[in-house]
């Protein structure tokens, strides 16, 4: 079990498949990004059918199991001909497509209260300083708002960032071949149990814990104004 | 078979199995989150002890469980304690495999996640009270075990709620993978029945409006129970 | 059209009328600034104040009344419901770049150095090229008494430092009138000598002020002129001597008696 060559062959297998988890990780948090985006902005447009409907999105995707998610998406879809026929069929049929879809809905809804969270945040005071200025709109918006509300959402963001990694190994159920899945694969195949679990343990933590370094070398590089002055 | 029968309650329905497992899944999250609640504690308290040595494997359980994903712990507490089991079993002469029901591996994997979030929720809410109620106690002479259980764990209780809550909602959550070890919760049967009637999208949108109703309801007992357990306390400024 | 009295002032408010929910602030508030006035507005707490101040920049929407900055007067339209909106956002923004407010709790963007905080709206708002702004906005910094501090963040200033550096961000925007929302009542003590001290060499200067204050010895000292708002209403206004030697309200008689302890 301990055997140093199959150590190192379930490490490299394993390593391999890391590409498919952080694809589907990079892809859904990206475009999770702009559908946030999008579904805060609903929430706050002040038309209410439209923020009920993004108040519902969230409920929802928040609310359901991400595993529910990607079979609703990935096999319920599929099963409807009206479905299969149309000109969403050639990407949906692809399980890729569908779980980093899937993923993206999903971290959509967790990134969107970041956001809403983030902007709440912005102290109301600086916002009317800008605006007795004569700043209004997206210059307001551009200047003022995003960069104080950027900090403010980065420590929930990089959880939520972090979490994804961790919901990527969901696509092993979905027939990916993610770590996950290679790893119960070479458990299958050799009975050994707990060196390829061990493994891509290790791998998944690995990676979170870059990420958070990464994070925290972006939450102080953009905020000077938080550390204490030594002058 | 029209999804209304198959969702129903009728002789080829799959109501009340949907429903079955809707209440297996909440048993097993309640387990879970009781056993967080144990390990929670336990770390809370080991990292506000000031012990060094007892803080340390705190802290290292809980950033061990909150760098993996969920669905690794629940198949290596499957694995692990059905091996174990039957490590014992032979121990005793026994032969063959002895597995552990899904229950309690899916419940202790649930709990183990859940734990390493507890830890923190439980120190916050204990470093939330009033140094001087501490002190009150001992001034009046209550011993450690009767000021304890009278005046801290009823206020952790009380400041902890809101964080218990959304750990509660992301048990739940979690729960819905212990569907691999086969255990018929609300998931397994979702996928049982989508599998048996050919119907995936009826039953896996069933199964997740069952577990948003499940969700509502504990966001309405949480509501409820911060709200009782708030009386007259101290208000944070809200602005 | 404004007529050609209206031209030579500063700054013009005829009849401002501001309600909150059912709570009427404001009844019917007039005043003039001719330029380089230094007007004080005194007055208890809920006798609107703030709200005639916030409502000159449009911080607060005004229900009725014409607010008139330097000839160019704010035009206002109703909406379908009734309520009183501006008319013309683009000339809001153009007059508040004119107006230049300082706020009770300085309200620095975080974010920003001091020097950043200074040339942010002259340059995105009055399109003012760069280094024009950078060497404006050091000299203010100098003139305010925070010169070495323009590279620090506001959060590692004093309160006096930093709403002298509001008071300089203000100044940067060139404005024609300043408004001051109780510039010091957020202070410690100690600091606010200071702050009076920037604010007194301005009305030196010649500039148009408006000061909403509890400060009465600054007041008295500085001020063209004191208006005293009882409950959304102007109860007295005058030249400081006549008004705190023999002033015709009891009200403020009785105000000031008050505010002296």
């Amino acid at each position: 079990m301990m055997d140093a060559a199959f150590i190192w062959e379930s490490f490299s297998r394993l390593i391999a498949a890391l590409r498919v988890t952080m694809s589907v990780w990079a892809l859904s948090v990206f475009f999770g990004a702009f559908i946030a985006a999008g579904v805060t902005w609903m929430r706050g447009s002040g038309v209410k059918p439209i923020e009920w409907f993004a108040r519902a999105y969230i409920f929802v995707f928040r609310g359901a199991p991400l595993l529910v998610q990607l079979f609703v998406v990935y096999y319920g879809l599929s099963s409807f001909p009206v479905v299969r026929a149309s000109i969403f069929w050639p990407f949906l049929r692809d399980a890729f497509n569908c779980a980093t879809l899937s993923c993206a809905l999903c971290t959509a809804a967790y990134q969107s209260e970041i956001f809403r969270g983030a902007l709440a945040g912005v102290p109301h005071g600086q916002v009317e300083a800008a605006r007795a200025c004569g700043m209004s709109g997206f210059l307001l918006f551009r200047r003022v708002i995003f960069p104080i509300a950027l900090r403010q959402a980065l420590p929930a963001y990089s959880t939520e960032v972090i979490s994804m990694v961790k919901a990527t190994a969901l696509v092993s159920l979905v027939t990916l071949w993610d770590v996950m899945s290679v790893a119960l694969k070479i458990r299958n195949d050799t009975l050994v149990t707990y060196t390829p679990l061990l493994i891509a343990g290790a791998i998944y933590f690995v990676v979170n814990y870059l990420i958070a370094r990464a994070f925290i070398f972006i939450e102080q590089w953009l905020s000077p104004h938080l550390r204490a002055r030594s002058a | 078979m029209a999804w209304t029968t198959a969702l129903g309650f009728g002789e080829r329905g799959w109501g009340p199995a949907l429903l079955e497992g809707a209440v297996l899944t909440l048993l097993v999250s309640i387990a879970g989150l009781a056993i967080g609640a144990v390990f929670g504690s336990l770390v809370a308290w080991a990292k506000l002890s000031g012990a060094r040595v007892a803080a340390a494997i705190g802290e290292g359980y809980a950033a061990i469980f909150r760098g993996l994903p969920e669905l690794l712990v629940v198949y290596f507490v499957y694995f692990g304690s059905s091996a174990a089991l039957t490590g014992l079993d032979h121990l005793f002469g026994g032969e063959g495999f002895l597995g552990v029901p899904g229950f309690a591996a899916g419940a202790l994997a649930v709990g183990v996640i859940s734990g390493s979030y507890q830890a923190e929720v439980f120190r916050g809410a204990f470093l939330a009270i009033a140094k001087g109620e501490l002190e009150a106690a001992r001034a009046v002479g209550m011993g450690r075990w009767l000021s304890f259980h009278r005046i801290i764990a009823p206020q952790v209780l009380r400041f902890a709620l809101p964080g218990l809550g959304n750990l509660w909602q992301v048990a739940l959550k979690d729960s819905s993978l212990i569907s691999v070890t086969g255990l018929s919760e609300l998931m397994r049967t979702s996928q049982v029945a989508a599998g048996s009637t050919h119907q995936p999208f009826t039953f896996y949108v069933a199964g997740g409006a069952l577990y948003l109703a499940l969700t509502s309801i504990s966001d309405r007992v949480f509501e409820f129970a911060e709200a009782r357990a708030t009386r007259g306390m101290r208000r944070e400024a809200h602005r | 059209m404004p007529g050609s009295e209206s031209d030579s002032y500063a700054l013009t408010v005829s009849g401002l009328h501001k309600r909150f929910g059912s709570l009427e602030v404001l009844k019917g508030v007039s005043l003039l600034a001719r330029e380089g006035d230094v007007i004080s507005i005194l007055g208890s707490s809920g006798s609107g104040k703030s709200t005639l101040l916030r409502c000159i920049n449009l911080l607060e929407t005004p229900d009725e009344g014409i607010v008139t900055v330097a000839g160019e007067t704010i035009l206002m339209r109703k909406t379908s419901k009734g309520r009183s909106v501006p008319a013309d956002r683009r000339q809001v923004d153009r007059i508040r770049s004119e107006l230049g407010m300082v706020f009770q709790n300085f309200n620095l963007w975080s974010h920003m150095t001091i020097l950043e905080n200074l040339i942010e709206a002259p340059i995105h708002v009055q399109k003012r090229p760069r280094a024009e702004c950078l060497e404006e906005a050091r000299a203010l910094l100098d003139k305010v008494g925070i010169g070495d501090k323009a590279n620090f963040y506001p959060t590692h200033l004093s309160g006096g430092q930093q709403q002298r550096a509001a008071i300089a961000r203000a100044l940067a925007m060139r404005p024609k009138v300043m408004l001051f929302d109780e510039p010091t009542s957020a202070l410690d003590p100690e600091l606010v000598g200071e702050v009076l001290r920037v604010m007194r060499s301005l009305a030196d200067e010649g500039r148009t002020m408006l000061i909403v204050t509890h400060e009465m010895g600054f007041a008295r000292d500085v001020s063209d002129r004191i208006i005293f708002l009882h409950q959304g209403l102007v109860e007295d206004e005058g030249p400081p001597a006549e008004l705190f030697g023999n002033s015709k309200s009891e009200r403020f008689r009785q105000f000031i008696a008050t505010e002296r302890s």
